[in-house]
Formats: C-alpha cells, sequence, structure tokens
C-alpha cells in the first residue's frame, strides 16, 4: 500500500525535463483500456468506440493443456461494448459481459471523466475519475444461501469508482496507478460488501503500432477467511495498432473482463497454470 | 452503504449527463456591417463600378446574420442551435480549409509563398483553398480534379454553389446541403471576400489604374484582376520520391509541414482520423521505415494520392496536388521525417 501510494507520489511530485512548449501529451494508452481495467485515455468528441473481447479457459493446469487445446475450447468471458465520448474530456460506455462462476449475463456501463491532462510542461499527470457499475439480469436462483438468489432488485447492483494517474515518459512509456472502491450490494456471508483497491499498469511502446501493456491490481480488505480463496488479476499482453482497428493480445489469471467482477471474483492462480490467451479488437467510428 | 453507493454513481452519471447536454459552443459574434462610403472597399465593389459582369454567385445585398449562419456551419457542420443537422459527420470545412489570407500577395500563391506566410504567421498548411477569396474566384475544381471526381465536377467549374455541394457530399462525405444553407454559406465567403487593401499595388500601378478607370476599363479590370487568382489550379502526383537537382531540403520547413499539415487532423486530439501520428520519434520513426513502400503508410504515396472513400469507411484522405505541396516541400517534409526518427 505505501510502495504504491509512493509511487503516485513520485509520479505527481517527480521532476521533468523542462520544454520549450507547453503541449498536451497524446497517447498515453492506445484505448480506454489498458487490458481489462480502464486506462486515463478517452475517446475524441463524438466518436463511437466498438469492442469486442474475449477470454479464454486455463491454458494450462489440471483443466489446459492439449485436451482443451490450450484453453481455446473454453470461454471464460466475452464483452461486448459501445463505448461514446460525450465530450472531448467525459464518455460514456454500456457493454454486456457473458459474465463469470455465479454471476453470468451482466450489463455494464460508466462513465469517465478527465479532470486533468499531462502536458509537456506545468502538468505532469494525466487524472481521470470512472465509475462503472454492473447490472446481472439473468433470474434470480431460489437458494437463498447463493449470492444470486438477489431478495431485491437493488442486490444486484456492483459499483466501482476509481481515480486513474498517470505519467508518460518520453511518449514511449507510460505508467499508471489506480486507487478505488468497489462495493458488490449482495456479498457472500463470511464476505465483505465494500473492497478497496489499488492497482498499477504501464505500456511501453516499441514501436508506433506495437506495445508491451502490463496490469495488476490488488484488493486490500478482503476478509482473512476467504482471502486464500482470491487472487490478484495480473495480465500480460500487446497491443497492435493498425489505424483503423487497435487489438490488444494477452494473457490474464483473471476470467472476466469488467472491473466490477475481476477486482472481486478473481480466483484462478497463473502458478497453478490457471492463466489464459484474452484479446480485444477496438475499432473506431465516427458519429 | 448500499445506498450510498449507489447514489453516488447515479449521481455521477446525471451530472455526466448534464454537463454534456448543456455543454454549448461558444456562438458566434455578429458581425459588423460597413457602411456604404464613395470609395470602393471590396475588389468585387471595384470591379463592378468599373463594368465588369457579376459573378452566379453575386449576392447584391450582404446579411449578417446568413453570415454567421454560414460560419457555423463551416466551423461547426450545423447551426449552433441545433435546428438543422450536421452537414457531414467526418469532417467539418476547417479540416481542408483556411479562413484568411494564405500569402502576402494574393496573386502569388504559390505552395512556396504560402509556406513563407504560413510560418509567418502561424496557418495550417492544409490541402484545400483557403475560403479567404474564394468568393472571387471564378472557376473551382480544376485541371486534375476531373481525374478524382469525374463528370462531377463539371456543374462545378463556373458556379461557387455547386461547388460547395460538391465538396459536401463527396469530399466530406456528408448529405446535400439544403439551398438555404448554401446561400448562408455564400454570405460566409462574401464577409471574407478579398479587400483592395490586400491587393498588392505598387505607386506606378495605381496611378495607372486612376487613369485606366477613366480611359479604359476592359484595361482597369485586367490591371485588378492581375492582382489575384480567379483560379486555384491543381495537378496531382504519383508517389515517385522528387528529384529536384541541386536542391538542399529544409527541415524547418519539412517540421512546420508536418506539424501544420499532417498533424493538422492526425493529431489524437483533434479526432478527425483513427492514424494519429504526434511530432515524435516514435511517429516519424514508423513513417521512415515506410517511406518508400507502395501503400498509405508512405508519406509520397499517401500525400500524393490520399485515399478514397469506401463502403463501411467514408472518410477519406484529400491529396497534396503540386499547388499546395511543391516537390521541393515534399522533400522538406521528408528530410525532416529522417532526422526526427533519428537517422
Amino acid at each position: 500500500m505505501k510502495r504504491i501510494f509512493g509511487l503516485i507520489l513520485i509520479i505527481v511530485t517527480g521532476s521533468y525535463t523542462s520544454q520549450a512548449q507547453d503541449d498536451l501529451v497524446k497517447e498515453s494508452f492506445s484505448n480506454t483500456r489498458v487490458m481489462s481495467n480502464h486506462s486515463v485515455e478517452l475517446l475524441p468528441k463524438r466518436s463511437l468506440e466498438f469492442i469486442v473481447a474475449h477470454k479464454f479457459g486455463d491454458a494450462a493446469g489440471a483443466t489446459g493443456g492439449l485436451q482443451n487445446f490450450y484453453g481455446f475450447d473454453n470461454l471464460a468471458d466475452v464483452r461486448i461494448a459501445f463505448e461514446y465520448g460525450i465530450l472531448d474530456k467525459l464518455d460514456i460506455g454500456v457493454g454486456r459481459n457473458k459474465g463469470v462462476g455465479l454471476i453470468t449475463g451482466v450489463m455494464d456501463g460508466y462513465a469517465k471523466y478527465q479532470i486533468l491532462q499531462q502536458k509537456t510542461v506545468g502538468m505532469p499527470v494525466n487524472l481521470v475519475f470512472v465509475s462503472s457499475l454492473i447490472l446481472p439480469y439473468k433470474a434470480a436462483t431460489a437458494d437463498s444461501s447463493s449470492i444470486t438468489s438477489y431478495p431485491s432488485f437493488v442486490n444486484r447492483f456492483t459499483f466501482t469508482n476509481q481515480i486513474l494517474v498517470s505519467h508518460n515518459f518520453k511518449k514511449r512509456i507510460t505508467v499508471q496507478a489506480n486507487i478505488g472502491y468497489n462495493h458488490r450490494n449482495y456479498v457472500d456471508y463470511q464476505d465483505v460488501n465494500g473492497l478497496f483497491f489499488a492497482g498499477i499498469a504501464t505500456r511501453a511502446r516499441f514501436t508506433k503500432t506495437l506495445g508491451l501493456i502490463v496490469e495488476y491490481n490488488h484488493v486490500f480488505n478482503r476478509p482473512t477467511s476467504i482471502a486464500g480463496n482470491y487472487q490478484d488479476p495480473l495480465s500480460i499482453g500487446f497491443e497492435i495498432l493498425t489505424g483503423g482497428h487497435s487489438f490488444i493480445l494477452g494473457f490474464s489469471n483473471s476470467k472476466a473482463l469488467n472491473e466490477n467482477l475481476f477486482i472481486p471474483y478473481t480466483t484462478s492462480n497463473w502458478l497453478d497454470g490457471q492463466w489464459r490467451f484474452g484479446f480485444s479488437i477496438n475499432r473506431r467510428f465516427k458519429l | 452503504m448500499v445506498k450510498n453507493s449507489l447514489q453516488f454513481t447515479v449521481f455521477f452519471l446525471i451530472a455526466a449527463f448534464t454537463v454534456a447536454f448543456v455543454n454549448k459552443e461558444n456562438r458566434i459574434a455578429p458581425y459588423q456591417v460597413d457602411t456604404p462610403g464613395q470609395l470602393p472597399k471590396t475588389v468585387e465593389e471595384a470591379l463592378l463600378s468599373v463594368g465588369d459582369k457579376k459573378p452566379i454567385h453575386y449576392i447584391a445585398k450582404f446579411d449578417a446574420d446568413s453570415a454567421r449562419m454560414g460560419e457555423e456551419i463551416v466551423k461547426f457542420g450545423n447551426l449552433l442551435d441545433g435546428s438543422n443537422k450536421r452537414v457531414s459527420k467526418y469532417f467539418v470545412c476547417t479540416d481542408c480549409h483556411n479562413l484568411q489570407l494564405e500569402s502576402a500577395n494574393p496573386a502569388d500563391e504559390s505552395p512556396e509563398a504560402v509556406l513563407e506566410y504560413s510560418k509567418k504567421n502561424e496557418i495550417p498548411f492544409l490541402p484545400a483553398s483557403t475560403f479567404y477569396s474564394m468568393y472571387n474566384k471564378r472557376h473551382w475544381y480544376n485541371d486534375d480534379y476531373y481525374k478524382k471526381y469525374g463528370d462531377l465536377v463539371k456543374p462545378t467549374r463556373d458556379t461557387l454553389a455547386n461547388a460547395i455541394q460538391l465538396c459536401a457530399t463527396q469530399c466530406a462525405q456528408g448529405r446535400a446541403m439544403e439551398p438555404w444553407e448554401i446561400r448562408t454559406v455564400l454570405h460566409y465567403y462574401k464577409s471574407l471576400e478579398l479587400k483592395i487593401s490586400d491587393l498588392k499595388f505598387g505607386q506606378n500601378e495605381l496611378d495607372k489604374l486612376g487613369n485606366l478607370i477613366v480611359n479604359n476599363k476592359a484595361e482597369a479590370i485586367k490591371l485588378i484582376k492581375s492582382k489575384y487568382s480567379e483560379t486555384n489550379h491543381a495537378h496531382f502526383g504519383t508517389n515517385a520520391p522528387p528529384n529536384v537537382p541541386g536542391y538542399v531540403p529544409s527541415a524547418d520547413n519539412g517540421k512546420y509541414i508536418f506539424n501544420f499539415g499532417c498533424l493538422h487532423c492526425h493529431d489524437p486530439e483533434t479526432g478527425i482520423t483513427n492514424f494519429t501520428l504526434t511530432d515524435s520519434e516514435l511517429s516519424l520513426s514508423f513513417l521512415y521505415r515506410k517511406r518508400n513502400a507502395y501503400n498509405n503508410y508512405a508519406v509520397t504515396h499517401i500525400t500524393r494520392y490520399g485515399t478514397y472513400a469506401m463502403s463501411g469507411r467514408k472518410q477519406y484522405m484529400p491529396m497534396y496536388s503540386f499547388e499546395k505541396l511543391s516537390e521541393k516541400q515534399m522533400l522538406d517534409l521528408l528530410e525532416y521525417i529522417k532526422v526526427g526518427s533519428g537517422h
């Protein structure tokens, strides 16, 4: 925790090379997501982004290997989403997820606002606030002990609010830190509704069209009685940009594609071979 | 806790939508209508006073409110009160056209003169002709534009209203403009017409003009018209790397062309195109590596050919004609890409 806040402090207060122009630093990330979690990037005004994202089954471990063609025969999650830039500093988005575990058939939505934008002189960071929610729409189960029994409609909701801070170093490397609060309205009796988490993500561009991206999040206040069941989501991948489309190809231990699901519900362990291939294809349109 | 979280998120979403919908562009200030004086202020007034023929798009009475509406359509694609639909969802006019004089002398609109004046005044270096003095032109979509648009250019060659319509439907890949919309744009062009003070006369020429106005009106018209161009010529090139013997390329000029030409649309902040570029080693290295390719990533190829609208991707890039980017300037641009990429 201290290290993460220390890193944010370094990013915010670090020394910066003085340059002649007071220009905005652009393209900290190629998309509105780093891999699964949000990035500080926003869509231009009146731009619509269509996203198709997949995560497959375990590549190795007990359910992976050749018998399931390294996970490609199983589908962990799929998300189809539309995101729209209402203003240059304000995005909204809606999506539909297959969902993971007990929570399936999930609609999601978010709004993202850019508070600060990095400049070559004067403003060292991007600062973005993003608020998202999910609504699982499938019928509640009859089992009253299940987290999907939903005694009332409001129990279906999960919310995540995050602050994202990033700094771009000489166009090639971007480091992003995030802190957030995830609130599930209905949880298991051993669990807690509110989870505080923080994470770090980075993008290193080899060329204009190829980059390496890494994303990691840690949950702080999970009850010790169940903490052993959960893992921190860690994803590593590549981005390939073509101008019209952008592709993200990567590996992750988390199955879900939405922060309201992979923050509280990641149970897969990299060390047990429970990592999977995933990709997203993004296409941007002018409206 | 449940209620708090729900309320907070819902509040944020409502606030976000509220901000989005109450946000309005700044309206354009009303025009100041000049009081008619005894001496002509505009080139058109001067020409008509010596008996020149009125253009097809002649506006007998300038209407400031129409011009303001035209300016909104030119700059934003529609009226800011939302009473009409955007002409194009891909472009606004100012993505390709400037609104001010592009050279110190309207008689010299060569790319070299334009670049020199642009650098001095930080004017975008764009592939299409400026709207300033568009009202004073008599021919549009000239020369090689026939190769690109075929017979569509024929009605535009002598009629400005038709040229505006072609620009809206083909260049901007938008809808056909209503007649009233075209009229407002014409009124806006009228507000950007050439003034007598824009023309560069020597003292001898002014004396001569004074005599001609009295004694030979046809020659007076000819002299006035020699001080600006009535036609923007357009000749298209190929992707062949320019060969200008003895020319030493200027990376400084190239930097200006890249920043005020290429990045006018390709800057990520503009949102005009999905293929974004920045003035960085990352982008310049990419362009340098692709410089000899026969595809849209090669600078000479994309700049001279542009791209074409196609089903599913209607938005396209216009090309720079030789009249808008000379072969020397292409070498300048390539030199900057080379230097900027560390080679």
